[in-house]
């Protein structure tokens, strides 16, 4: 049994201290969810506080059958998609809160001056336009290329069926990159070398 | 201008040739759509999680605390706003006999004297009013009405006592 089961089964026994051993491992992703889809600091604190408390309070009904990490990003993202639906009807301008909220992100592998202050500015850019989205093809965004999500896994966590997913995925890059576009309309990739290929 | 099949390419994600690359790197030094779709895809891959804010665990044990406390005072207020609607429907019910048994001994008693009193002047003023209509009718109806009343209730009375016997020896004998 991993220790991660041994958390989870203990948690499901009311072992508190169990429970917190889970959020200490989890809190970087289920905020990184939180924090992707909201696009907000505060927003997401308190999202990701959200999600674990349901987490907790639903910690019996878990399936030891299942992923704990797709279970518990799953209610995340429930709860991030339900809220960016209530935030569209109290028509709060997305771009109104780019100006009020910046994007603070850390960097600890920065090989140079130069090299971060691109990189910060293309995730600055990235997490603009990714706003720019609806909510679940945003959350299916996320899970991709944040956790490494399969089709499947995506389709599992967000209640969709696996073409609605390749759907969602395909529509979102082609809005992102046109997004994407418009931000920088006379630029192209210039590549680090340390980077990802693109394909 | 015709993005297939670099678009497809680009949004399936999939190794490419090395003649595949050479073919779309020369589109995207054309096409400004597919170079941004290519971007995205760059940006995503090398994309960073970040971190929530120190002390995050400390921060949700607080709230759960919180959570758990108002959890309580919800069941506490619920608890007892059943009780209290339970107990007074409870003493609405009650009232008139409580108020009986809280009053004193003296008063009961009085209470009772009184009840036996009322039904024994009860009884007499009826005995009196029965023997005063006898009284008074037997000097107005004749002797043979008197003895034909006395018969009839007499043959009643026979018919009603036989009716019983049979009905009893009826179920006896099922």
């Amino acid at each position: 049994m991993t220790e991660e089961m041994d958390w989870i089964i203990q948690s499901q026994q009311g072992n508190d201290e169990a429970f917190a051993q889970l959020v200490t491992v989890y809190q970087t992703p289920v905020y990184n969810l939180c924090y992707r889809m909201l696009g907000e600091p505060e927003a997401a604190e308190d999202a990701a506080q959200e999600s674990f408390l349901r987490a907790y309070q639903n910690i019996l009904r878990f399936d030891r059958q299942r992923s704990f990490a797709t279970w518990l990003l799953s209610i995340a993202a429930h709860y991030c998609i339900d809220r960016l639906r209530r935030r569209r009807f109290t028509s709060i301008s997305i771009d109104d809160d780019d100006e009020e909220h910046p994007m603070e992100l850390p960097d600890q592998s920065a090989l140079n001056p130069e090299t971060e202050t691109a990189r910060r500015e293309e995730q600055e850019q990235l997490h603009k336009v990714l706003r720019s989205l609806e909510a679940t093809d945003r959350a299916a965004i996320v899970l991709r290329y944040w956790y490494d999500f399969s089709e499947v896994e995506i389709a599992e966590s967000l209640s969709l069926t696996v073409s609605a997913v390749k759907s969602r995925l395909h529509r979102a890059r082609r809005e992102l990159a046109k997004r994407w576009q418009e931000e920088q309309p006379h630029s192209h990739l210039e590549r680090s070398p340390h980077e990802s290929p693109a394909f | 201008m015709n993005h297939r099949p670099f678009e497809d390419w680009l949004l399936a994600e999939e190794p490419l040739t090395s003649e595949q690359k050479t073919d779309l790197q020369a589109h995207l030094r054309t096409c400004a759509s597919c170079t941004a779709l290519a971007e995205v895809n760059v940006a995503l891959r090398v994309a960073k999680s970040v971190p929530p804010a120190p002390e995050f665990n400390a921060r949700f044990q607080s709230r759960l605390a919180a959570r758990r406390s108002a959890q309580r005072r919800r069941n506490f207020w619920g608890i007892f706003v059943l009780v209290a609607s339970a107990m007074a429907l409870l003493l609405w019910l009650t009232l008139p006999y409580l108020l009986w048994a809280i009053r004193s001994p003296m008063e009961v008693f009085i209470t009772w004297i009184t009840t036996l009193s009322f039904i024994f002047t009860s009884l007499l003023a009826y005995g009196w009013a029965g023997s005063v209509i006898l009284r008074v009718a037997s000097d107005f109806i004749p002797t043979y009405i008197w003895v034909t009343i006395f018969a009839l209730t007499g043959l009643f009375g026979l018919l009603w006592v036989a009716s019983i016997r049979k009905f009893a020896n009826l179920t006896e004998g099922a």
